[in-house]
């Protein structure tokens, strides 16, 4: 029965795969961000167990893997929000532009200025639909026209032209796909650079999701996406790396999407991809 | 939308007058918080100085032990006739809340319908919110008359028939003016909603399962309410009965006004005299000082904070005992 | 087929569980009961004092008809008609809130400036405000909030301290000035103000200009025709401000967004209505009234220890007040500080993890200190420590302060808790500082919680009555407080003074008149708490 069950989903994997294959191959771009040795501890227990990565600008980067394999984890240690867990403790390197972000001169704050985030359950504030999306302008103390970029922003968001009319009505009358999507207008209107996503169709309809999915694929024309995922087909079409974690929070294979999905190198990515175990 | 291609170190960081200013706002309402312990050491400081003072002039044997409380005549400061007069209003307006309290918290958690509960939830916060002179005034305007009414009563212990013992009987004699009973009834009804709410909160906490089980056992609501809810929770009710208490030990201006000033010793084996006459509790005995300003300074204006910090030393192992119970029952679940 | 009609025999209703079912509802009554007893005990006791405060059995039965008649079966009807109808009881609430809420706002202001005269008032409300406004128009013309945000404060505090300073010489330049152009700008100036800022943010800026210009313009025109008619403007001036400025703002606002429910507006003038013919048809007709204690006199005459029929609480009434205001003002920053700290700031672990759970253990212990010791420590702290004089607006305040700030620190906690984790979760992510996050955030979202548990302090403040006995808060005085280091007396204290008093007439007439006024300030303020509670609660 699983075998049955998985194999069609290997096709359409190779599918995807093959028409994303215009994406640049490994190292044709800059690295944005890259871990070395990173490990994470919450109190006793290990969470990240030595992950070294790249990630290369402009790419969709897709981090699938059981769950509590680590990979919000990962995530939430580029633009250090785990520092609200007062028992994680983190080890290692997390470059940004050649930076170490855990560095002592390194603020927290503006970090998360250069790398947004979109969270699993769409969190939009109980403020107007104008009013979230130049949240980040306004805290930033943006100077130029805030209306402006919040027009740009919805439409970039593919909100636009669903809220047009009603920009002071509460972001919370929205529906959970457009609030979702009101949440990515808010993370890019002040023009990160990264933008980290962690699950951000989970608590969503399919019809929603593949919304949100066309609108990543948009995304990475101008920023790095980082998508966390457990949903190995939306990897597989939206991505260009992808990158495994299994239990004991180790980074098992990272390679083009294609490869990770076609051919991949480890037995138990395989055994993972075609749902033998996860 | 311009973006800088490489980002450098000095965008990882903020203006250094914002990091500043945020860090000088965080100490800042810090400093709001740590003022609540200049409080208590204050309170501490306030009360132990002139309490001590008192104490070197008056020995505290002679203030814990002594029988008679008369500092303005006798010069007598022994304080087990205040304690006497706190103790019953304590015992009596427990023997009020302690029951009714706890029916009305099991009432509101198991019972109640939703809407019930948004209407006496709030009505019995109003028990504690009405002003305790108001307590006062009408325990001695309204209470006591409508009270005196229906006594004295008595009640004979041992039957006349029976001549190995002398025969006793117990009377309810009629109220002075100024009685116990009626300050209890005032102060026990103002408790109530102490004991409800932080019962009720206990009770709500017991996880449904446990109900589930006992009705899974074919036992009725009656049967999971006393023999599974109320037991599950004894930790959050004991904790409540102690704040309570210790509510009722402090209270002021309902025994001031309703209970008089006329400290005693209890009687004995009439115990319902104790409630019939006037006496009075350690609170009052403060107001009393408080109010007659003349004294300045000496023994019996020093006497204010001897009895002020007996007072705080008793409820804050009160409370103290209370925040422990209520630490166990949190841990429970 | 004998075991199944066994079976079914024990499903069915055997006599041991009918006795249990019988017992399962005993005890149901009994809880009922006892919920109930504590409730309904209290009732007959305030039956009974608002009996002995009105004494509706010294009038005539053509009295209760005049009233049935144009108060009662009025109310009752528009009532019934509003019930089924949420638009227009929409409309009845905010009409409600405007009207009374204006008419006690009224009342609490003209008392209160009247009171610390209205020069000085003027003063420092002058020289308070201007500073801030100037930052804050800084701050529109630069778009610049580094330094105007931590400005504001300390703009006020300076303000204030020029205040303190220039009062003594200004104040006798300006007694020049007539009283009412102190009020016109204490009251009508900040009106017009927030009618403009109001409408400007609906209507855009012209019209809002516009709309600030008719509340001066007819704040100058009630002045002008109270002189002309002779009369001191200042009191129209005030009611005109604070009552009939919000309630044609509301009206206007019904009309305007809410046409199916404009009806509910008339619902407290069909009660105010009710009361004023009434009135007037009593004293036409000389039907004989009842022969109440709760009487203007009682609320705008001081005290008669002699003749009841004289004696009035209006010195310890604003006493009340403003010792009571004053010390929302010391104790709401701190206690509101206090818990962003606990709940926002301070971490789990580590050292300062073990001194914030101290400071949570101490806040508990501190709010089962008992009143009479919080007495004591205010003796102790403003008498003995900083040699206030006794019984001063200041140590009343400031005791009173500390005794509730336990109670605004833990409500403030449970309305930050109640915030949920989410929304600082996607500030934070946006590159929100904390202080960011708390201020456009987690505080809004506070704000009712907060604001039910102040109200249910300031309600617990204006019934203390056992640490000002112990601070020697004199029980009668004649005159209301004319500053914040003048002595004060307050209402729950005259109730206590006047309890001794034996005569009938005060035993069960003025003293309960009293008291009833005080439980009206106590049951409207817990009654706000809950309606402010209740519709937060709904929109969760």
């Amino acid at each position: 029965m699983s075998e049955s069950d998985s194999s069609p989903k290997i096709q359409t994997t190779i599918e995807t795969g093959d028409e994303e294959s215009r994406h640049a191959p490994l190292n044709a771009r800059d690295t944005v961000i890259e871990t070395r040795d990173l490990d994470v501890y919450y109190g006793e227990e290990q969470a990240l167990d030595g992950v070294s990565m790249e990630i290369n600008e402009h790419d969709v980067t897709a981090l699938i893997g059981p769950s509590g394999c680590g990979k919000s984890t990962f995530l939430r240690c580029i633009n250090r929000m785990n520092d609200m867990i007062e028992v994680c403790r983190v080890e290692g390197d997390v470059e940004f532009g050649g930076k170490n972000v855990y560095d002592d001169d390194v603020d927290p704050v503006a970090l998360r200025r250069k790398i947004g985030i979109v969270f699993q359950k769409p969190n939009p504030f109980p403020k107007s639909i104008r009013d979230n999306v130049a949240y980040g302008l306004k805290i930033q103390g943006y100077e130029g026209d805030i209306d402006e970029r919040v027009e740009e922003s919805l439409k970039r968001a593919a909100l636009w032209d669903e809220v047009k009319d009603q920009l002071d009505s509460s972001g919370l009358d929205l529906s959970g796909g457009q609030q979702q999507r009101l949440c990515i207008a808010r993370a890019i209107a002040p023009d990160p650079e990264v933008i980290l996503m962690d699950e951000p169709t989970s608590a969503l309809d399919p019809v929603a999701a593949s919304k949100i999915e066309d609108l990543i694929d948009d995304l990475a024309e101008e920023y790095t996406v980082i998508i966390v995922t457990h949903n190995m087909q939306q990897a597989a079409r939206i991505s260009d790396r992808t990158a495994v974690f299994l239990t004991g929070g180790r980074l098992v294979e990272y390679d083009d999407t294609t490869k990770i999905f076609e051919d991949p190198e480890e037995q138990r990515v395989e055994d993972y991809i075609t749902g033998k175990f996860g | 939308m311009s973006k800088e291609s490489e980002s450098g170190v000095g965008s990882l960081q903020r203006s250094g007058f914002v990091v500043r200013k945020e860090r000088f706002y965080g100490r800042l309402i810090a400093a709001c918080a740590v003022l609540t312990i200049l409080v208590t050491v204050g309170i501490i400081l306030a009360l132990s100085g002139r309490a001590l003072s008192f104490w070197s002039q008056i020995s505290p044997i002679a203030f814990f032990t002594g029988t008679s409380w008369s500092p303005v005549i006798a010069e007598s400061y022994g304080v087990l006739p205040l304690v006497s007069g706190t103790l019953i209003v304590t015992v009596f307006s427990a023997l009020i809340a302690l029951p009714v309290g706890l029916a009305a918290a099991i009432y509101l958690s198991e019972y109640a319908s939703d809407k019930a509960r948004s209407i006496l939830k709030p009505a019995l916060e109003i028990l504690a919110g009405v002003p305790t002179v108001i307590y006062g005034y009408m325990a001695l305007v309204y209470v006591t008359p409508m009270i005196d009414s229906f006594l004295p009563i008595s009640v004979q212990i041992i039957p006349p028939g029976v001549s190995v013992l002398p025969e006793f009987t117990l009377v309810m004699p009629s109220l002075g003016t100024f009685n116990a009973l009626s300050a209890s009834i005032v102060v026990g009804i103002m408790i109530i909603p102490m004991v409800s709410s932080i019962s009720e909160d206990a009770l709500s906490a017991v996880p449904d399962s446990l109900r589930q089980g006992g009705y899974g056992l074919g036992s009725t609501k009656f049967d999971v309410s006393t023999r599974i809810v109320v037991p599950s929770a004894t930790s959050g009710i004991v904790a409540s009965y102690v704040l309570a208490i210790s509510r009722a030990i402090g209270e002021t201006m309902a025994v001031t006004m309703a209970m008089g000033m006329s400290p005693q010793m209890p009687y004995f084996p009439n115990v319902l005299r104790n409630l019939a006459e006037s006496s009075q509790t350690i609170t009052a005995a403060m107001v009393q000082i408080a109010g007659a300003d003349s004294y300045g300074g000496g023994p019996t204006y020093e006497a204010l904070f001897a009895l002020g910090l007996t007072l705080f030393a008793i409820t804050l192992t009160m409370n103290i005992l209370a925040e422990l119970v209520r630490r166990r029952f949190r841990e429970e679940y | 087929m004998a075991t199944e009609e066994t079976t079914s025999d024990q499903l069915g209703q055997s006599t041991a569980l009918r006795i249990q079912q019988l017992k399962g509802q005993l005890f149901e009554v009994a809880l009922v009961a006892a919920t109930l007893v504590g409730i309904v005990s209290l009732l007959v006791l305030f039956a009974q004092i608002s009996n002995d405060a009105f004494r509706p059995r010294t009038a005539s039965s053509t009295w209760f008809l005049v009233y049935f008649g144009t108060l009662v079966a009025p109310t009752a009807a528009f009532t019934l008609y509003a019930r089924r109808r949420p638009a227009v009881r929409t409309a009845n609430a905010l009409a409600f809130a405007a009207v009374f809420g204006g008419l006690l706002l009224s009342f609490v202001t003209y008392v209160v400036v009247d009171a610390l005269s209205p020069y000085d008032v003027f003063i420092y409300a002058f020289f308070a405000s201007l500073p801030p406004v100037l930052v804050l128009a800084y701050d529109r013309t630069t778009d610049e909030r580094t330094y105007t945000g931590p400005l504001i404060p300390v703009s006020i505090i300076v303000g204030v301290g020029v205040a303190a300073l220039v009062d003594g010489p200004i104040s006798g330049p300006l007694g020049v000035a007539a009283e009412w152009i102190m009020y016109f700008g204490l009251v009508t100036v900040p009106a017009a103000l927030l009618v403009a800022w109001l409408t400007a943010s609906r209507r855009g800026r012209r019209t809002g200009a516009v709309a600030g210009g008719v509340v001066a313009a007819g704040g100058l025109a009630v002045a002008v025709a109270s002189i002309a008619a002779g009369v001191d403007a200042s009191l129209p001036i005030v009611v005109f401000s604070a009552f009939a400025v919000p309630t044609g703002y509301v009206t206007w606002w019904s009309v305007k967004t809410n046409p199916e429910g404009r009806v509910g507006i008339a619902g407290p003038f069909v009660i105010l209505g009710g009361v004023l013919l009434g009135a007037s048809l009593v004293d036409r007709l000389g039907i004989e009234s009842p022969d109440s204690y709760l009487t203007p006199t009682l609320i705008l005459e001081s005290w008669d220890g002699l003749t009841a029929s004289n004696a009035g609480v209006y010195p310890q009434i604003v006493g009340s007040i403003i010792i009571v205001g004053f010390m929302a003002v010391l104790a709401f920053p701190v206690g509101i500080g206090a818990a962003i700290y606990l709940e926002e700031y301070a971490p789990d672990t580590g050292l300062r993890g073990r001194l914030a759970t101290l400071l949570e253990v101490n806040i508990s212990n501190l709010a089962g200190v008992p009143s009479v010791v919080y007495g004591l420590l205010g003796l102790a702290l403003f008498r003995r420590t900083l040699g206030f004089g006794t019984g001063i607006v200041v140590s009343a305040a400031g005791t009173l302060g500390l005794l509730i700030l336990p109670i605004v620190i833990v409500s403030t906690q449970e309305a930050l808790r109640s915030v949920p984790n989410d929304l600082r979760q996607g500030s934070y992510g946006m590159g929100a500082s904390r202080w960011q996050t708390l201020r456009e955030v987690v505080l809004p979202e506070a704000i009712p919680g907060t604001l039910t548990g102040t109200i249910l302090a300031l309600a617990r403040a204006i019934g203390e009555t056992a640490p000002l006995v112990i601070i020697a808060v004199a029980t009668t005085k004649y005159s209301p407080p004319s500053g914040l280091f003048s002595s004060a007396t307050a209402l729950p204290l005259q109730i206590f003074a006047a309890s001794a008093n034996a005569k009938p007439e005060f035993r069960h007439g003025v003293v309960p008149a009293a008291a009833v006024v005080l439980l009206v300030l106590m049951l409207l303020m817990n009654a706000t708490a809950i309606v402010i509670r209740n519709k937060y609660g709904r929109t969760n």
